[in-house]
């Protein structure tokens, strides 16, 4: 084999690799930020108990599913395989590695025709908006700005104290099934 | 701002001018098919629109399989399948839909059902549910706005289950779209106001919003071009057929650009109005049209593209004596010299007060059912419930 065929194999594996961790990452981040964000409650609030919600990559994933618990938060679930009520199909891996690396936003990646959506669209639009504010939360500032369409008004105090929150329940939530698997 | 990626796709054949319509015999047989059900409404029918199709397809030898008159302004499912079985019993071969909105949107749910057997239309709701092009399938628009002869949506109620079924797919697209400046001639002053509001919304909210890209730009331009030569020429002269005809493809045009761009906060706005206080669509675009812009222009995010609208929209010495940095401003203004012209001929309303039909303590209701919208997802500013709100009290009373 030549090399340069070594290399881009070892590129697309990276990326998948990358790909499917994120979307764990992804998939907690927004467990943990539904239990604290009013302004995402508010959004979820129009979705019924037991809604899931799912992006996966096509053709056959990685993936990440959601569920909405009596508490009105999401509960991430570890099995990410059979229907949601709201599935956001991205098109190519190579898309999903531009949109979670934050190189395009999800409304870019939207208008860019990068994802398709499997079932109502007013519940897309609300996912798409808590999506955004996920970015938001979990990336810096700077990096933010350019990722998405508005960075919401949100104190640096607020921020930093969020931020860290979400990042913590997220290490944690990592740490247990860690355990659990172990 | 460059487009990183875009994509672009129309592939109707555009049938566009003076006897257009008599183009029609031939182009079906090219498809291999004579034998077209037509369908349309009493109000195209009780104008005599439908004879010219009529006529000019019999003068070539081809009779209509039937022709199905009563489609109501709000389609249902149950319509589509009444005239499904006219279809089947006339052993048509092809559909022509001659009409505005409704119409055409039922038209492409009939297709559904005949290409593919049945009667469950709710089985192919959903996007790109169909795998397979339909049958062979013509559109003559009768109001200039909609754009719906170009784009591959339909909307259909499903009254025993209180929903609507959308339908997206390439397949609903028809292979032509026939635009004759008679169909439009006879076309009342205010609808012709209205709808060409729609149409110039359509290609305002394609070229500022977020899916722009060059193809789509391209089309959008030149619609509102057209749009502000000849639409206060035609409401001066409604039996002019030139601009008739401009009208009638620009808002074709406008359909292109924003079937491939999507659209904005004011359709997201117009949409939910719309169902709230049930008022033409058209009449919605117009109200809200400048607020929206004002709005995305206060938030920093459409300054370049609008700026570049003035000149389709004002004219080349406006454009060349309007400084670089007021440009966008100005081209809002221009869009509210229309309206007050439009006002002045037609009463057509600029503000939600002066509809006479929204009351102030519905705006949250409406803010709420149009954060909900598709449409909002395009928008370049992310505007949040007050924010739309706000959008909703300027449009109020324009204060
Ligand atoms: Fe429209």
């Amino acid at each position: 084999m030549r090399i340069q065929q070594l290399k881009s194999q070892a590129i697309s594996r990276a990326k998948r690799l990358y790909v499917a961790t994120m979307m764990q990452v992804v998939g907690r981040a927004l467990q943990a930020i539904s239990q604290e964000d009013n302004e995402i409650q508010r959004e979820l609030s129009a979705f019924p108990e037991n809604f899931t919600f799912a992006m996966k990559v096509l053709p056959a994933g990685p993936g990440l599913m959601l569920r909405k618990a009596a508490d009105g938060s999401f509960i991430f679930l570890s099995d990410s395989d059979g229907e949601a009520d709201l599935t956001i199909y991205i098109k190519h891996i190579e898309h999903a590695f531009r949109m979670l690396s934050f190189q395009e936003s999800t409304a870019t990646a939207f208008a860019n025709d990068r994802m398709v959506v499997d079932g109502d669209i007013s519940s897309a639009v609300r996912m798409v908006r808590a999506l955004n504010r996920l970015e938001a939360f979990i990336l810096p500032k700077l990096v933010a700005e350019m990722a998405i369409k508005e960075y919401p008004s949100i104190t640096l105090p607020e921020k930093l104290i969020q931020g860290a929150r979400i990042y913590l329940r997220v290490a944690t939530n990592f740490l247990s099934e860690q355990r659990k698997a172990a | 701002m460059s487009k990183g990626y875009y994509e672009f796709f129309c592939p109707v054949k555009v049938i566009a001018g003076e006897a257009a319509l008599e183009h029609i015999p031939f182009e079906l047989s090219a498809l291999g098919v004579s034998n077209p059900l037509m369908i349309t409404d009493k109000g195209v029918r009780g104008a005599g629109l439908s004879d010219y199709v009529i006529t000019a397809c019999s003068e070539g030898g081809v009779e209509m399989a039937s022709i199905f008159d009563d489609v109501p302004p709000d389609s249902s499912t149950e319509v589509v399948r009444n005239i499904a079985a006219v279809y089947r019993e006339q052993g048509a071969d092809s559909i022509i839909a001659v009409g505005g909105g409704s119409v055409i949107d039922t038209a492409k749910a009939v297709n559904i059902l005949v290409s593919e057997g049945g009667d469950n239309l709710a089985k192919y709701s959903g996007a790109g549910v169909l795998k397979r092009p339909l049958k062979p399938f013509f559109v003559i628009p009768t109001t200039a706005g909609t754009g719906s002869e170009v784009t591959s949506v339909a909307v259909i109620a499903d009254r025993k289950k209180g929903v609507k079924l959308p339908f997206g797919s390439p397949f609903l697209l028809p292979n032509a779209a026939i635009i004759d400046p008679r169909m439009t001639l006879t076309l009342p002053a205010h609808i012709t106001a209205a709808t060409a509001m729609d149409a110039l919304t359509h290609a305002v909210e394609a070229y500022t919003c977020m899916a722009k890209n060059p193809l789509s730009d391209a089309y959008a331009f030149s619609a509102v071009k057209k749009i502000s030569e000849h639409l206060l020429e035609v409401m001066e002269n409604p039996k002019d057929p030139q601009g008739r005809l401009e009208l009638a493809q620009a808002s074709t045009m406008a359909g292109i650009a924003f079937s491939n761009s999507m659209v904005g906060l004011v359709h997201a706005l117009g949409h939910a109005l719309g169902v709230i206080c049930h008022l033409p669509h058209g009449m919605c675009m117009s109200l809200f049209l400048p607020y929206v812009l004002e709005y995305n222009l206060r938030k920093g995010k459409i300054r370049e593209p609008l700026a570049e609208l003035l000149l389709p929209l004002a004219g080349a010495r406006v454009y060349a004596n309007t400084p670089p940095e007021q440009r966008a401003r100005r081209a809002v203004a221009a869009i509210r010299e229309l309206r007050d012209e439009l006002f002045e001929r037609c009463k057509l309303p600029r503000t939600l007060k002066e509809t006479g039909k929204v009351s102030l303590d519905l705006l949250p209701k409406i803010a709420d059912v149009a954060m909900d919208d598709g449409s909002i997802i395009f928008n370049p500013a992310e505007a949040d419930f007050e924010e739309v709100l706000e959008v909703l009290k300027s449009a109020w009373d324009d204060m």
